[in-house]
């Protein structure tokens, strides 16, 4: 009883939006035979080979294409695979993806195409993962990750954990199953020290999930500041200079108005927080849970500030946050060399720049100061980082397993209960990598202690 | 009648006399088929029973019905709680054996045993018609027509053993082999392997220096193994410790070219919880010294067993090894140390009732399944011999699940994992050892052994009250309140810190170190009565209380358990063609058979997303 596919699907595999190529993929076993209806060209359809041709639906003419058959089960999916490559037009994917249905298709479930693959024994289920990671990843550094995924730099990492702690459980294992008489053993002091060694390297990995998200998400940048400072006009400012993209991720809120730019490597979620204002003054006042859950989410914090005004009140953040904020000292134009030169004193220490939102100068700088501001980050975070909510839970749980097990061995418990924590561990890295078996511990144990009578 | 014997037990070794005796109980009409009466339920290696973990299963058979834990509590000769600086889960008994008493008593109950006939004899031949056994064939009496049969052969078939560059046919050291089953069982389509194990030389004792070793007691205030044991107190006899000097470990190592071992003449995998001397010295080169425990092999032995000193070295090598150590410059040998390769058939080709999958009514049971130790071929045996009773009676089967028994945990991990050297028993394989504890196997199982009629109405009664109280002393304590008063001098002398306000007496039992002893003037004299009605009853609320959060966690855990355990795969489930799971998973999953997705989610090979792969097939 294999996997039957009854349906054959239809999605567009490239982000939505206007660019130079859309990829349209039909997967099922009628893909071929819906394709045959659709498009005329000059070659036979064959498999693997790309054929250039044109494609209609009922009405007539669509566009011109290329498209590639795979026949199952030698394709990404292990059915019967077709690619249409089309001009990126949301218009002229909606007739091709019209078209399909009509001939017996079906729209695909996000990630469908990955289900199928991963149901026919293309993948297993960590590259499903990093194929999901892959189409969904906002930038190339993304992509690196999730290249990492899949060829198992981040399972090393992790499984150099687990076989850290899987030592310690030997360890305690070793006690609890051989006489007194054939084995040494190791104190508590010293049992509790590897498991905060092996806890510190696990919150290191946890740490970079906030990096990871960014890679796959976008730099969230909330823009705040006093009313009037220039927050909209700066946000305006940013789409003209920059690359803007149509973002495929929902806006955080809808209180507040949202557009991406592309800089580099990396997206910025630019937000105005202009829908604040409208109910309350400014950001210190305001519907002080929806802007503090922004301040909290975000990335980094463009405070925008009005250097002819500067009279008013800083605002005062908490350390964690005044961390992320970059301040922009708006309005460049109306201000004096000499007041220039006195505000620059003030910010000193602090990632600043002048601008002016109105004409358009030091936007770019802004730009240049948030790449290197998030590059800080990359270096903070491992090598590798963390992507996947589930990876970052996992390893959440896994340290706190540890934790507790660092209390427990702390109250004296008998080894065989501080193991119980230690063994939720090893199920929760499991939860990424594959479960550690009674065997993997025994034979730990056989290979490093000279046991038995 | 058509069958003079429904069920046939094939050896008479450990696994054999509990498969005998437990299906003679059961009214089935038995046989037991053994090479030499006078070696039923002989001890081919150490004279001991028990162990860590190994207690555990002794203490469970005890609980189902069977032999071994009453007769070792009459015929120990020194008993030994391990494990007591550890928690009580952990604790496990131990006693050294009057092997010549051991296997007597065995005997007695054997011979004695209503519908149960034994003969001496060898079996060479299964008979199968339709994929059912129908008999067994053997040299002296023919074939023997049966519904059922047990093989519990041990290292018997095609026994090979190993001494320096010698080798020779025998099952032990002066018995014979048994030739001719393997064979058999394989035409009909089960496999084979080999395995190998070994054994120390046995001594003089008056060979031995007193004076330059360590005598070794056992407890004074000795527990026993069965819970149906009553006025115990047995022998205290001592085992000697000594230790391998460098001297020792260069001999041996001169030895190694003549050590069937390293020569590559041993082909059979052997257990690496139980190396060789010859193993260590290679092994782990960096000891200077490894312990010898002397045990006497029975009441006023002049036999001695050198226990850490299994070798199969040539009798030379050995013989000026043992003159190496401290206590032993004279000794001399009785009977050398060897090693014995044998046939076993791995574990994947068997039902948690330890029949095959291929043939009906026949089931394996013991060493030939891949275990070793007497205590792991006796509880398979009692499982076989239930479940073959079972299977003539056309009842119900009976199989125990990793949560309820070790028992439960040996028989999952040999049809899920298939070990391919000596299984052993170990605490750390069981998961839920917290609740698998020696001192509460028989409230865990004593019912179950009941309900087949192999534990009577006593003793299961009294399994029942003291579960009863147990839980009627949780209650007093998580409900009764000590005022500063009268707990704080009893704080003061145990150094605690005293209290201002009443609290309750289960919050002062799970302060770290404190014991239930010092609360048990609180208690109301008559429940205080009944739980010093049975021994140590006082340790077990104690545990129940202290680590009440663990234990809450084991039987979630265990609830999810159940839940996959309980999900059947279709046994004419095709794996081939189950594109989404890996090709290592579905090859496994062919060979294995698993009959539940807990079982598959065991096998070696199959992932966390094979099995949701699976789940997603089967909700289909
Ligand atoms: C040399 C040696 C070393 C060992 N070392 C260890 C060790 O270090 N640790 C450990 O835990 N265990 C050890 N053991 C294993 C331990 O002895 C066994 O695990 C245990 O005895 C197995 O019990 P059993 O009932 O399966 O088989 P056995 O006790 O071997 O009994 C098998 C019985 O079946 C009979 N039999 C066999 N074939 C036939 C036939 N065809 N027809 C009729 N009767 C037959 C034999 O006569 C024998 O009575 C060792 C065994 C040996 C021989
Ligand atoms: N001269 C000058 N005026 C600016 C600049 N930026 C914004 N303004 C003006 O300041 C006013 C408030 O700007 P707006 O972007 O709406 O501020 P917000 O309330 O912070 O969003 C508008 O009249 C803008 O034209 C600047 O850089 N130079
Ligand atoms: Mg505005």
């Amino acid at each position: 009883m294999g996997v039957e596919n009854k349906s054959t699907i239809v999605a567009l595999s490239t982000p939505g939006g206007f660019g130079g190529i859309a990829v349209v993929r039909l997967s099922g076993d009628k893909s071929f035979e819906i394709i045959q209806n659709l498009f005329k060209s000059k070659q036979q359809l064959r498999h693997r080979l790309a054929i250039f041709g044109r494609l209609y639906d009922k009405n007539g003419y669509i566009d011109t294409a290329i498209v590639t058959y795979f026949k199952a089960p030698n394709s990404y999916t292990g059915e019967n695979l077709v690619e249409i490559s089309l001009h990126g037009s949301p218009f002229l994917c909606d007739l091709i993806i019209t078209a399909c249905k009509q001939e017996g298709a079906r729209g695909a479930a996000p990630g469908e195409f990955t289900q199928r693959a991963f149901l026919n024994g293309k993948m297993d289920l960590s590259q499903a993962e990093g194929v999901a990671d892959i189409i969904y990843s906002a930038s190339r550094s993304a992509q690196t990750a999730s290249a990492g995924l899949l060829e198992g730099k981040f399972g090393e990492i992790i499984s150099n954990i687990k076989s850290a702690v899987v030592d310690i459980v030997s360890v305690l294992e070793l006690e609890l199953d051989f006489q007194e008489e054939e084995i040494q053993i190791t104190p508590k002091d010293e049992i509790i020290k590897q498991i905060n060694a092996v806890s510190a390297k696990i919150e290191a990995l946890i740490n970079s999930y906030d990096y990871g998200k960014i890679c796959r998400e976008g730099v969230v940048c909330p823009i705040i500041g006093p009313p009037n400072s220039g927050k909209s006009s700066l946000f305006n400012a940013f789409l003209k200079e920059e690359r803007v993209i149509v973002s495929p991720s929902p806006g955080t809120t809808r209180d507040f108005i949202e557009e991406s730019i592309r800089v580099g490597d990396y997206q910025f979620r630019l937000i105005d927080t202009a829908g604040i204002r409208d109910t309350d003054d400014s950001i210190e006042s305001a519907g002080v849970s929806k802007s503090k859950d922004l301040l909290n989410k975000g990335n980094i914090i463009l405070y925008v500030i009005d250097i002819s005004e500067l009279k008013a009140n800083v605002l005062q953040l908490s350390d964690e946050i005044s961390e992320k904020v970059i301040y922009i000292l708006n309005k460049s134009d109306l201000a004096k060399p000499h007041l220039i030169s006195k505000v620059k004193k003030q910010f000193a220490g602090q990632q600043h720049y002048f601008c002016s939102a109105k004409y358009l100068t030091g936007i770019h700088e802004i730009t240049s100061g948030m790449v290197k501001k998030i590059e800080r980050l990359r270096q903070e975070s491992e090598s590798v980082f963390i992507t996947r909510l589930r990876h970052k839970e996992a390893l959440d749980m896994a340290r706190k397993s540890l934790m507790k097990s660092v209390d427990s061995a702390t109250a004296d418990n008998p080894s065989e209960i501080i193991v119980i924590d230690l063994r939720e561990a090893l199920d929760r890295l499991g939860a990424i990598l594959g479960k550690t078996t009674n065997e993997d511990i025994l034979n730990n144990i056989f290979s490093h202690f000279c046991i038995g009578k | 009648m058509k069958h003079a014997f429904e069920n046939i037990v094939v050896g008479g070794g450990h696994a054999g006399v509990e498969a005998a005796l437990v299906s003679a109980r059961m009214d089935i009409n038995t046989l037991l088929i053994t090479m030499e009466k006078t070696a039923i339920a002989r001890m081919s290696c150490n004279p001991a029973i028990g162990g860590l973990a190994k207690g555990h299963l002794v203490a469970e058979i005890d609980a189902l019905g069977g032999e071994m834990a009453k007769v070792i509590d009459i015929t120990g000769i020194q008993f030994k709680m391990l494990n007591r600086s550890k928690g009580r889960a952990v604790w496990s008994p131990r006693a050294q054996a009057d092997k010549n008493q051991y296997s007597l008593e065995i005997q007695k109950r054997v011979m004695n045993q209503d519908n149960l006939s034994v003969i001496e004899d060898i079996a060479t031949k299964i008979v199968v018609e339709n994929s059912r056994i129908v008999a067994v064939e053997t040299i002296n009496h023919g074939s023997i027509p049966c519904k059922t049969a047990i093989i519990t052969a041990g290292t018997f078939l095609n026994g090979l053993i190993h001494i320096g560059m010698d080798q020779f046919s025998g099952g032990r050291l002066d018995e014979k082999s048994a030739v001719g089953l393997t064979e058999s069982l394989n035409k009909i389509g089960i496999k084979s392997g080999r395995l190998k194990t070994g054994t120390p030389p046995r001594i003089k004792a008056d060979t031995i220096d007193y004076t330059k070793v360590l005598p070794q007691y056992g407890d004074k205030d000795p527990i026993p193994f069965s819970f149906q044991t009553e006025r115990f107190s047995p022998k205290n006899i001592p085992c000697y410790i000594t230790h391998t000097t460098k001297t020792t470990h260069e001999i041996l190592y001169r030895g190694l070219d003549r050590s069937p071992l390293y020569s590559g003449k041993i082909r059979g995998v052997g257990p690496r919880y139980c190396p060789s001397i010859e193993d260590k010295i290679v092994r782990f080169g960096d000891r200077n010294s490894h312990q010898i425990f002397l045990e006497p092999e029975w009441e006023n032995a002049n036999q001695v067993y050198v226990n850490g000193f299994s070798t199969s070295l040539p009798l030379d090598i050995q013989l000026r090894g043992l003159r190496s150590i401290p206590g032993l410059e004279n000794a001399e040998i009785i009977k050398p140390g060897y090693a014995i390769e044998y046939d076993y058939f791995p574990s994947y080709q068997l039902k948690r009732t330890l029949e095959t999958k291929l043939i009906g009514g026949l089931f394996l049971a013991g060493q030939v399944n891949g275990t070793s130790g007497y205590e792991e071929a006796a509880a398979l045996g009692l499982v076989a011999g239930i479940n073959a009773a079972l299977n003539i009676r056309e009842e119900k089967p009976f199989f125990l699940d990793r949560s309820e028994a070790y028992i439960g945990v040996l028989i999952d991990d040999l049809i899920t994992k298939s070990p391919n050297e000596p299984y052993r028993m170990f605490t750390s394989s069981a998961e839920y050892r917290l609740l698998l504890r020696f001192d509460n196997a028989d409230m865990r199982l004593s019912h179950k052994g009941h309900l087949l009629g192999l534990i009577n109405d006593h003793y299961f009664k009294t399994a029942n009250t003291k579960r009863a109280t147990i839980k009627a002393a949780i209650n007093f304590l998580e409900s009764t309140t000590v005022c500063p008063a009268d707990i704080n001098p009893i704080l003061q002398n145990q150094n605690e810190s005293t209290i201002h306000s009443g609290v309750l007496l289960q919050k002062i039992l799970c302060r770290p170190g404190f014991h239930i002893s010092a609360l048990l003037s609180f208690f109301p004299a008559d429940l205080l009565s009944r739980i010093r009605q049975y021994k140590g009853l006082d340790d077990q609320i104690e545990i129940d209380v202290k680590y009440k959060g663990y234990i809450h966690r084991q039987i979630k855990q265990i609830d999810r358990f159940k839940r996959q355990e309980s999900l059947r795969i279709p046994g004419s489930l095709d794996y081939s063609n189950i594109k989404s799971i890996t090709k290592e998973a579905r090859e496994k999953l062919h060979k294995f058979r698993p009959e539940t997705i807990g079982q598959a989610s065991r096998i070696p090979g199959v992932s966390p997303s094979d099995i949701t792969s699976l789940m997603i097939l089967l909700k289909r």
